[in-house]
């Protein structure tokens, strides 16, 4: 057995860390401690304003009433959570199998190819659209008679006469397809970056082994890519979860709250019904999930080293 | 490095600057009783507003106000009416605020209000009225327990823009009465045009109001002060109506995503007949290229109930405010003086070929001026926009049910009844 | 034959996604009355790209700062790289005790939904004296890219060899030189996939731009763009995409500028 990150040559040689639990040294801290004083500045505590909003009533104006967990029970009473959590899992699950799927295809089909750059490009060019102009082209694809439509009725498949964007759960499969069109591009950049550090001795060895083609990407290159794998579906993870820009520029979680995530929830909530209490509580409850989800992903992924036998 | 340190000071110098400003207006009852005349200081005022897209309006009507009485206007703009308001209120609890902000009437001027955070401005509406620069129909939705706070930002009236080239080709007149108007959709129908837009974002309640406040305006009045409930038989019977004329295909579907000024253009040509909405639409027709009289018309959308006395027309009007603390108190009243004068209002009316809460004022569309005219004379009743009149909650819970229900218009019972719980909650704590 | 087909698959896709991008440019194109009756598939007769451009910028006034946009796109984006390396660095290299909890901290940062921080962080600015200050909007914009720097960055560095980090401890290297001497040149691409991203969504921003800034000279210029889109007095769709592509020239450039980057492979494992 030989670990990848070792390589090879002489440094394979070197001494092996000391599993010994290190000594505590400030250093290693100091390191890391401008990531952690900018996040928790920054980005924690303005948190722990909604948190605290999310046991109070509260609509911006007038000082907040606690009402203990009130807001919780409310929010776990309420009809729109099971169109809201259905809706928002929809977009995980959609999430992770399209553009995280379609990264890695556009990713392992362009690597090391001639025409690289131009083949990523179509891919890439979306990605610097602003969401404006996301909501424009889309509005454009999927209106009634839009161009979806036409292609469909061109095609003979069914949907040709539809109105994509009216019913659950049509309107957030469509609106993930929009979301796709988007980010592919930015998961191939990350898969490429991951394919870029794969070194070539595996390779190599699994090719003189006769591996090739799907057995080479099965076996050595998907292994070898699961730090990169971990980075992609760990983001997407939480982007999906906090789904809210494509949405609201082309449904507003509508018609009548048929395509709400939990953020549009959240939002709609706070800003347009000014019940800061009630969308504080969904912003509360969809971190802890959003947490969860990174922790227990997280967790399998990164904590085993990353080793590969070959 | 030297203009970093530069920046660094300047933050500082600007803080002890806010921080000064602040102390000296901490007395918000410094408001003056009497008009405030003459020039301003000079400085430049911020106006804050979720207007984004009338950036180069507010930086007319800024210019033409720096010579008339020495300030500029700068237009801070968002564009998002949401997080606007949310940050309006915020700025409330910081030393951040804005010289000059647009908001709405309705619940968020009296919630405004009723925290005592703006400025007076009874004088200045006394003054106005009293040399018809404001008409006194007006008042009462500036007024908050006998004061007035802000004044008019803009004023709309709803009906109907209609393309005429279509209505010439059918042969089409704009409607008197309501059995007109029918004949115009159905004749628009049987020659494949799509008669009317709607839309299932936002502006889900406008053909609500129009078919209530034109068949029973009591009803709809009495709707936004708990009075009426939204499973009444003329509720009930509105909303029959409105499924009649979903069925029968007279409108767009809900969630068309192309503009309406663009549908309107298009007309007879994969486009809509007509478009039902504020007079301030006029701005988006004329950026579209189109002419007023020659390419498209508007007309007042007759009652469905003929029996009633007058046509109802609805109204809306947004507020320009001003903050009790706000940093340049006296200078922001003067400015908001000017604001109602003939010059301001031509210029600011003018620039967006919209109507003006100045009756003084002329405008540039002659049948908009007609509206105006008539509406000012008393001619027709005035309802209040459902946007505005609506309690916030109830508001939010009918935008999202009428958006459902042109998704599926034979819902309409579970939509009202989902209105009328949220009615229900809101009336059981706000008498 | 597995060949053939995975190249037939990428082909398709690759006109799928070209397909609402051409939409985007022909429409861009387009005069505003030719918008009004043309299909949005047909090609453009006349030229009114530049001639859309300039409506843009008078009627919605494309205010904001072009060059206060770009320090934020491209300064924040570059500290919280090197931020983000330097969490890496110390989890994975320096073997931080705790490392996976201090990584799921700084992590963390990026599972808050921003919709809801944009006011409590205003209040913030507000009594700090940042609102309305460039340094302000670099720090926040830093602070939101970190997390995905450090996410990259640490997760690239347990491929680089371990041994590497002990030769240099053993040569007499102190942490900070086997940092920027070793470390940080062998994630280039790592650094510039970041850079890329976070340059992007700084760009594009409209929430903390909208609302941590008040005078034309800070903020950033991408604000007015939705606002164009708006219902009351809307600008056509065609001058909104001719907008819309204009500023997203700088992005295009970065792209194509870097690709040469993740053009060739490098093996970590050769470095020694």
């Amino acid at each position: 057995m030989t670990t990848v990150q070792a390589g090879r040559g002489p440094i394979l040689a070197a001494a092996r860390p000391s599993q010994g639990a290190p000594r505590w040294r400030p250093q290693p801290l100091l390191f890391a401690s401008p990531a952690v004083l900018l996040v928790v500045g920054l980005l924690y505590a303005p948190f722990v304003w909604t948190a605290y909003l999310s046991f109070t009533s509260y609509d911006g104006l007038n000082p907040p009433q606690w009402t203990g967990l009130a807001n919780y029970i409310g929010f776990f009473r309420d009809g729109i959570l099971w169109v809201t959590v259905s809706n928002t899992l929809m977009w995980v699950a959609g999430t992770i199998l399209l553009p995280v799927g379609l990264g890695l295809f556009v990713a392992t089909v362009t690597y090391r190819s001639r025409w690289g750059t131009l083949l990523r490009l179509p891919f890439l060019i979306p990605y610097a659209v602003s969401g404006a102009g996301v909501a424009v082209v889309w509005g454009f694809v999927l209106q009634p008679h839009g161009a979806l439509n036409e292609v469909l009725a061109f095609l003979h498949l069914p949907g040709g006469h539809a109105s994509l964007l009216a019913n659950r759960p049509v309107n957030t499969v469509v609106m993930i397809v929009a979301s796709t069109w988007q980010q592919v591009g930015v998961n191939a950049l990350l898969f490429l970056v991951g394919l870029q550090s794969i070194p070539e001795a595996p390779l190599e060895a699994a090719r003189l082994d006769g591996a090739d083609g799907w057995r080479l990407f099965r076996y050595i290159t998907w292994p070898l890519l699961r730090p990169l794998t971990a980075v992609v579906v760990g983001l997407a993870i939480v982007a999906s979860l906090k789904t809210f820009d494509v949405v609201w520029v082309l449904t507003q979680g509508g018609p009548g709250r048929s395509s709400e995530t939990l953020a549009v929830t959240m939002y709609r909530d706070t800003f347009v019904a000014n019940e800061y209490g009630t969308g504080s509580t969904v912003a509360v409850v969809l971190t802890v999930i959003a947490g969860i989800a990174s922790v227990l992903y997280l967790r399998g992924q990164l904590s085993s080293r990353r080793t590969v036998e070959w | 490095m030297g203009s970093y340190t530069r920046l660094l000071l300047a933050a500082a110098l600007a803080g002890a600057l806010a921080t000064a400003a602040c102390g000296s207006s901490s007395n918000p009852s410094a408001a003056p009783t009497t008009v405030p005349t003459g020039k301003t200081g000079g400085e430049t005022l911020s106006l804050y507003n979720d207007k984004g897209q009338w950036k180069q309006f507010f930086t007319d009507i800024g210019a033409l106000s720096k010579t008339q009485v020495g300030s500029d206007l700068n237009p801070v703009g968002y564009t998002d009416e949401n997080t606007y308001q949310a940050f309006i209120k915020a700025s409330l609890r910081t030393k951040v605020k804005p010289d000059l902000f647009t908001w709405a009437t309705g619940g968020e001027l009296n919630s405004l209000a009723s925290q005592h955070v703006l400025a007076d401005t009874s004088a200045l509406w006394k003054d106005a009225i009293g040399k018809g620069y404001l008409s006194q129909q007006l008042e009462p939705y500036y007024t908050v327990d006998g004061k007035q706070y802000c004044v008019p930002l803009n004023v709309a009236y709803w009906g109907m823009f209609y393309n005429k080239h279509v209505f010439a080709k059918y042969n089409l007149q704009p409607p008197k009465t309501w059995s007109d108007f029918t004949t115009i959709l159905s004749t628009l129908k049987a020659g494949g045009v799509t008669p009317m837009y709607q839309t299932s974002t936002l502006f889900t309640f406008v053909w609500f109001e129009q078919l209530l406040a034109g068949s029973n305006p009591d009803v709809y009045n009495a709707l936004s002060t708990g009075k009426a409930k939204y499973t009444d038989q003329a509720v009930v019977d509105t909303m029959k109506l409105w499924q009649s004329e979903e069925a029968a295909g007279y409108f767009t579907d809900p969630t068309v995503k192309d503009q309406p000024q663009a549908l309107l253009e298009k007309g007879g040509d994969g486009g809509v007949a007509m478009v039902p909405f504020g007079t301030w639409f006029n701005t988006s027709m004329t950026a579209e290229g189109q002419k007023p009289g020659v390419d498209y018309g508007f007309f007042v959308i007759p009652n469905v109930n003929p029996a009633l006395p007058k046509t109802s027309m609805v109204f809306e009007t947004g507020p320009l405010c001003e903050l009790a603390s706000a940093p340049h108190l006296v200078d922001s009243l003067r400015v908001m003086n000017w604001w109602l004068t003939p010059d301001a209002q031509q210029k600011w009316a003018g620039s967006r070929d919209d109507v003006s809460a100045n009756p003084k004022a002329t405008i540039s569309d002659p049948a908009l001026q007609e509206v105006a005219a008539a509406a000012g004379s008393g001619q027709y009743n005035i309802v209040d926009r459902y946007f505005e009149a609506a309690p916030p909650p109830v508001l939010t819970a009918a935008l999202d049910a009428f958006g459902a229900f042109m998704v599926k218009p034979s819902t309409y019972m579970d939509q009202l009844n989902t209105i009328q719980k949220a009615a229900d909650q809101y009336w059981a704590t706000n008498k | 034959m597995g060949r053939v087909v995975t190249r037939a698959i990428f082909a398709v896709l690759w006109l799928i996604w070209l397909a609402p991008v051409y939409l985007l440019v022909v429409n861009a194109f387009r005069s505003t009355d030719e918008y009004a009756h043309a299909s949005i598939w047909s090609p453009p007769h006349h030229f009114g790209l530049w001639a859309n451009f300039v409506a843009a910028y008078h009627s919605a006034g494309l205010g904001g700062s072009l060059y206060s946009t770009a320090l934020y796109a491209v300064v924040a984006p570059a500290i919280a790289v090197v931020v983000g390396a330097l969490a890496g660095y110390a989890i994975i290299a320096l073997r931080l005790r705790h490392g996976f909890a201090w990584f799921v901290l700084v992590f963390g940062g990026s599972i808050f939904p921003i919709q809801m921080l944009v006011i409590p962080l205003f209040v913030g600015y507000a009594h700090l004296d940042l609102y309305d200050h460039r340094p302000g909007l670099i720090l926040i914009y830093t602070a939101v890219s970190v997390p995905l720097a450090a996410f990259i960055m640490r997760n690239f560095f347990t491929g680089i060899s371990y041994s590497i980090y002990e030769a240099a401890v053993m040569d007499g290297a102190s942490s900070w030189r086997i940092f920027y001497r070793i470390y940080l040149p062998l994630a280039t691409t790592a650094c510039a996939a970041i850079f890329i991203l976070e340059f992007t969504f700084i760009w594009n921003d409209l929430l903390f731009g909208l609302t941590l800034s008040q005078s034309d000279s800070v903020r950033p210029v991408m604000t007015a763009l939705s606002s164009l889109l708006s219902l009351y007095a809307g600008t056509t769709y065609n001058i909104v995409l001719a907008a819309m592509l204009f500023l997203s020239l700088p992005t295009m450039a970065l792209f194509l500028c870097t690709q040469r980057l993740f053009a060739r492979g490098l093996s970590l494992g050769q470095i020694g």
